[in-house]
């Protein structure tokens, strides 16, 4: 056991603050939203462009697909560097971080060959059709309906929540394959034009930005059978996969830490004075972000050794989202009736600590799992 | 970073958890007293002699295994004073032999093993000092699983110049977020067990939701703590070890509440060994307390605020 960074990950961080210290003095300023907005899309892709061409937009990757054969650890430093200065990479994130290594793992030579040169350029953004009307945190519920025709899948139904839906080029889609199946075996997941006949987008206005969220309405959209990702039927075990690598790819905790951070120096630069009950608050919100910060590293480090993924996933996640909600707290009390100005640091921190624990899976869902997983208590 | 053990390290464990076994543990505090006990001489006498007492090398900043060690120490519910000797002695400087007590300086009023410690490390905002009591503090009745001493105010003298002052509150404070984190462990370890075999309405009340969302939070907070606590044993920082006290005073709330209650009127018997983990959390918080308020102490380390 031991605490140092490697050598290789040091000089790897100096050499990306020094490139973002050029491109992005301080903040980026697109980072308003908490889902990522539709917002500043155009910047993420000329932004996700730029690190393509350093070789640090899928540095994690194979080399065959573009990557440059990095480990965890250096993948984990990029994300750290980017969320802490609002991931300017915008959208472009999910692609790299598991859509693209999801389309390795269970794609054909062809899917591959068509898919990943975009995502590896940064030329792509895709959406995650995931969510419905009467299947949120029960996923496995879903309803819209795939029917073989030809060479076509021919499909119906709606997704909702679907962030990027109006910007998107393609839709990572799980669909009804089966429906006599028991409900986890009769998934599959397609991969989606956008601008398919038969799909319509429809905005939803969001409380945490302009453009947060859409609705996808599908009516005989046809699909063809040679997009389909991995076996019919066998969709879920796919995403599964997929996400479960996806717990602590976004690591919040260091955005949070950032507002944190420049909520106190803010305050203290124009010299209000922080009461004790804020500097309380701050302490809290600092600690919390803190064990965050070392939990997600602990899941880094059974990546880094090929571990199978483990309920300390699970735990990172919890503690990242109660690292949102304390850095809400934190920013409200020292700001005070500034959280009424919209745009303030404690006003946008309150909108996004509010999804913390809905987006990518709900708090619950992970408390669920760790006390089955990690505590191993009794089923219900 | 590696958060697995070195060889090194198991083997280190696995002697001190072979020593606790046999002269540590529920059973031996209850033989010293239970949750008012009496020191245990015998046990560092013990832990001296296989070396694990001088187990941090003097001069290396790192203490990640002699954190280690007090980690298990702690979770055996010892009697002692280890976690000073542990981590708070290598940074003074000087031999400091047998029990320990540290206090913030002025101290007056209870302080646990003030009455059977040799020495009284005395913290104060710009030094150190190292005193006798040579008077003996007074043991009071204490409730809460140490030996308690009754400080009527400290010798004068013994300033150790050139003393770490800073350095050394924060090992207090690594030392006393590692004892909680093993109280805390053994109190969450003894509940989960508990709600797993207990069966009210044909089911284990550990398959209820509610109970489950309670313990694993607790879970989490417990975690967060331990691994703050051994990075900060590991790098010295002042920021880690700030939040690693705070993170486990807080966290110790949680499980102070939620085991009890989870164990219903169980967990108030004295027969039963919950409360000889859970009430040593209330010493220790009130002994962070001391070394300045945990959550507020982390926001000044990272902002002077």
């Amino acid at each position: 056991m031991e605490f140092d960074w490697a050598e290789e990950d040091l000089s790897y961080r100096s050499e990306l603050q020094a490139f973002l210290a050029e491109e992005l003095p301080g903040r980026w300023e697109g980072a308003t939203a908490v889902l990522g907005s539709a917002d500043n899309a155009e910047y993420s892709r000329r932004f996700a462009g730029l690190l393509a061409e350093k070789g640090w937009l899928t540095p994690h990757w194979p080399t065959e697909w573009g990557g440059t054969g990095a480990t965890p650890w250096m993948l984990a430093v990029l994300g750290e560097e980017l969320w802490s200065r609002g991931e300017p990479r915008g959208p472009q994130y999910m692609n790299v971080n598991w859509i693209g290594p999801s389309i390795m793992a269970h794609g054909t030579v062809e899917q591959c060959q068509r898919y990943l040169p975009p995502i590896a350029a940064g030329d792509v953004i895709w959406c995650q059709g995931f969510s419905e009307p009467e299947a949120g945190t029960d996923l496995a519920s879903l309803q819209t309906r795939a029917v073989r025709d030809g060479d076509d899948y021919v499909v119906n139904g709606s997704k909702i929540w679907t962030s990027y839906g109006d910007i998107a080029d393609h839709c990572y889609l799980l669909v009804r394959t089966d429906p006599r199946a028991e409900r986890h075996r009769g998934i599959s997941v397609l991969l989606m034009a956008m601008d398919s006949p038969g799909l319509v987008v429809r905005p939803i206005p969001g409380m945490v930005g302009e453009h947060s969220f859409t609705e996808l309405f599908l009516t005989d959209v046809r699909i063809p059978v040679a997009n389909r990702l991995g076996p019919e039927n066998e969709g879920w075990n796919v995403v599964r996969e997929a996400l479960s690598f996806e717990r602590v790819g976004a690591p919040r905790w260091a955005r949070a830490a950032l507002v944190l951070d420049e909520t106190v120096r803010g305050a203290l630069e124009q010299g209000r004075s922080i009461d004790p009950m804020a500097v309380e608050a701050v302490g809290l919100a600092k600690t919390a972000c803190e064990a965050a910060r070392v939990l997600c590293y602990r899941v880094i480090d059974e990546r880094a050794r090929d571990l199978p993924p483990s309920p300390h996933a699970n735990v990172a996640r919890v503690a990242m989202v109660q690292a949102e909600r304390l850095v809400a707290d934190a920013c409200a009390a020292i700001e005070g009736n500034e959280i009424m100005r919209y745009g303030s640091d404690s006003d946008l921190q309150m909108r996004k600590s509010l999804a913390a624990g809905v987006a990518a899976g709900t708090y619950e869902v992970q408390l669920n799992l760790v006390s089955r997983r990690h505590l191993r208590l009794p089923k219900g | 970073m590696d958060f697995t053990l070195n060889a090194h390290q198991e083997a280190v464990l696995d002697a001190v958890g072979t020593l606790l076994s046999r002269h540590a543990g529920p059973a031996r505090l209850h033989g010293l007293g239970g949750d008012e006990p009496g020191y245990d001489h015998d046990l560092d006498k013990r832990l001296a002699e296989a070396g694990f007492l001088d187990i941090a090398e003097p001069g290396s900043i790192c203490r990640l295994d002699a954190a280690l060690v007090l980690e298990a120490i702690a979770g055996s519910l010892a009697s002692s004073a280890a976690g000073w000797r542990l981590l708070v002695v290598p940074t003074l400087g000087v031999d400091v032999d047998g029990p320990v007590a540290v206090v913030p300086e002025g101290h007056s009023g209870p302080a646990r093993f003030a009455a059977d410690a040799d020495t009284l490390v005395v913290i104060g905002d710009d030094h150190v000092r190292l005193v006798r009591p040579d008077r003996g503090a007074a043991r009071i009745r204490s409730r809460l699983g140490w030996p308690v001493g009754d400080l009527n105010g400290l010798p004068a003298g013994g300033v150790i110049h050139d003393a770490p002052v800073s350095e050394v509150r924060s090992w207090a404070r690594v030392a006393v977020a590692t004892e909680m984190v093993g109280a805390m462990q053994f109190a969450l370890d003894i509940t989960v067990q508990h709600v797993s075999d207990r069966r009210q309405f044909d089911r284990a009340i550990g398959s209820f939701q509610a109970v489950q969302h309670g313990l694993a939070e607790c879970a989490v907070a417990v975690e967060g703590a331990r691994w703050l606590a051994l990075e900060a044993a590991f790098t010295g920082s002042a920021g880690t070890a700030a939040a690693a006290l705070a993170q486990a005073s807080e966290a110790s709330k949680l499980i102070f509440r939620r085991t009890h209650q989870y164990h219903g009127a169980m967990g108030f018997t004295r027969e039963y060994d919950l409360h000889l983990a859970t009430l040593r959390l209330l010493a220790l918080r009130s002994e962070a307390g001391s070394l300045g308020r945990p959550a507020a102490a982390c926001a000044r380390e990272h902002w002077g605020i």
